[in-house]
């Protein structure tokens, strides 16, 4: 017991310096959606050549008081980007293009709002990939755009990207909680942000966005900036290393 | 253990590239290809973004490709004179090809045009030769005579010069033509076209099996130093760790690939590339009429 009130009081020192050390704002909720007090143990992943995934903290205190029906669900979104779906039909093909799309989209929850909170409030608050990818003004109107959503949510789960139950929640005394989100392994880097909100009843009390910044560092992001910013140079460091390569395995060959 | 690509975006195991490297490497010293027709499709297999995939495999053949001709040269079985008037060819070749291909995919005709022309190639390349090669391992297994009607036009165009290494007096249009036809092939096909070039040697030129190895190695060299860096420095899609790493693989695979050629029989070298030509065709064929294609697809849009 004393043990988990350290934890709990540590992670909520630590959650209020990630807090106010962040430089990152938090969106403000909504007047009937109470701001929720939380914080990311790291807003800075760096992607390494050895970089193979990842996981975020999140430390959240939800409202009080709390019955069986309270709970907290997490997602870790971004970065937003352009993708173009396309359909093949009897006929040729059929295009969609998501002009804003999340690249990762992992959402978690604790078991108990599987029963007390209905899908149509979880996409109200941002908690459902099907209802993320935004189309182009004149594709919103198509009657097809649910069957391509559900597509496209297919075919980014597949490529591992969306990921649902990703979260591990752990609930501590006083409301505080800690969710560990699982980061996958292909992750683009860029802006993210992690959105939890806390429910009662079925109904949403808090909620707090919290950004995340996934930056290549060391080798990783040495050859990415000369691939795009000195494309000349990266193919002429691209040639070299296939003439070095190939002539070290020549001269290896002779001996 | 697992690394991560920069431009690939993803994680991968180096052990598996290395093996896919090696694998690649063998075929490319034992049959003088550059295995981009193989290489590609097998990343994109692992998880490799195509576009990635495509413009990596020309770094790796570089690699491959200096590591393999190596031995060939040293055993003077390089035709560097044949080599440069075939890709002279090839570059011009390849330029023109380029805008085939610009047209093709303004009319929306070029996945079609592409796979049926990649399966009628590989098919007749493949049969052809796998017919010759059974049929020369039934008598002196040696490289086909010099004698077929195939090579009567090389003898009577005008320009002819001496190709000592290949033991050929021909004139410089064929192997100029070949490379020509060759390259405008890679540059609608996206391949290095060292399986068409290979054949093309043998039994449209006359160029000794050995000789050709060494000598299709030698202008593929160039070819993928060209298409590396216009792919590296023009769309960035070069992943020089991808690439190293299946360099390494692809090297150490080439030495062995031409060790293992040189205990060959020609015909037996031709009649194995044969079945692995075949091979490629029967996927291309398998791919179009039988496993079905999934009703979506994603892509990045630009």
């Amino acid at each position: 017991m004393i043990a988990r009130t350290l934890l709990a009081a540590s992670a909520l020192l630590l959650a209020g310096g990630a807090l106010t050390q962040s430089g990152l704002a938090q969106s403000r909720a909504p007047a009937d959606r109470p701001f929720m007090p939380a914080g990311l143990a790291q807003d800075n992943i760096e992607v390494t050549v050895n970089f193979t995934g990842s996981s975020v903290v999140l430390f959240a205190n939800t409202p009080q008081p709390e019955n069986e029906t309270s709970g907290l669900a997490v997602a870790l979104i971004g970065p937003v980007s352009t993708q173009k779906m396309i359909r093949r039909t009897a006929s040729g093909e059929e295009v969609i293009e998501f002009i804003s799309a999340p690249s990762v989209f992992a959402v978690g929850s604790e078991p108990q709002l599987a029963t007390s909170v209905l899908p149509e409030t979880l996409a109200s608050v941002g908690l459902d990939p099907g209802a993320s990818a935004q189309p182009r003004a004149d594709q919103l109107i198509s009657p097809d755009l649910p069957a391509w959503r559900a597509a496209f949510v297919e075919l980014k789960r597949e490529e591992g990207l969306y990921v649902l139950n990703a979260a591990d929640i752990t609930r501590f005394d006083g409301g505080l909680h800690r969710a560990t989100i699982a980061l996958p392994f292909n992750a683009p880097p860029g802006e993210y942000r992690v959105r939890a909100v806390a429910f009662r009843n079925g109904v949403p009390v808090g909620e707090t966005n919290q950004a995340l910044v996934l930056a290549r560092g060391g080798l990783d992001a040495t050859l990415f900036d000369l691939s795009r910013q000195h494309g000349l140079v990266y193919g002429f460091v691209a040639v070299l290393l296939g003439a070095l390569v190939g002539g070290i395995g020549a001269w290896f060959g002779r001996k | 253990m697992l690394i991560h690509l920069p431009i690939a975006q993803i994680a991968v195991d180096p052990l598996i590239l290395v093996t896919i490297g090696m694998l690649v490497g063998f075929l490319s010293g034992m049959f003088g290809v550059g295995g981009g027709f193989l290489l590609t499709p097998l990343l994109i297999f692992y998880g490799i973004p195509p576009a990635v995939a495509v413009s990596t495999q020309a770094n790796q053949v570089l690699a491959t490709s200096i590591a393999g001709v190596s031995s060939h040269w040293r055993d003077r079985l390089v035709d560097t004179k044949l080599g440069m008037l075939m890709l002279a060819g090839g570059l011009a070749g390849s330029s023109i090809g380029v805008g085939i291909f610009t047209l093709l995919k303004v009319f929306g005709l070029i996945d079609t045009t592409v796979t049926v022309l990649y399966i009628v190639f590989l098919t007749v390349i493949g049969g052809l030769m796998a017919w010759e090669s059974v049929g020369a391992l039934r008598g002196s297994g040696g490289d086909p005579g010099r004698r077929t009607r195939l090579r009567a036009w090389t003898r009577v165009l005008p320009m002819k010069r001496r190709f000592p290494r290949s033991g050929l007096y021909i004139s410089i249009i064929p192997p100029i033509a070949i490379g020509f036809f060759v390259g405008m092939l890679a540059a609608i096909l996206g391949i290095g076209g060292g399986f068409i070039l290979a054949p093309a040697m043998v039994y449209l030129l006359g160029v000794p099996t050995r000789v050709m190895i060494g000598t299709s190695l030698f202008q593929i060299i160039f070819l993928t130093a060209y298409v590396t860096f216009l792919q590296a420095a023009f769309n960035g899609t070069v992943d020089l760790i991808l690439a190293g790493v299946l360099m390494i693989g692809g090297v150490i695979g080439a030495r062995y690939g031409a060790m293992a050629g040189r205990r060959l029989k020609a015909a037996q070298l031709r009649l194995l590339l044969a079945v692995l030509v075949l091979g490629i065709a029967g996927r291309l064929i398998y791919e179009l009429y039988v496993e079905p294609t999934p009703e979506y697809r994603l892509e990045q849009a630009q």
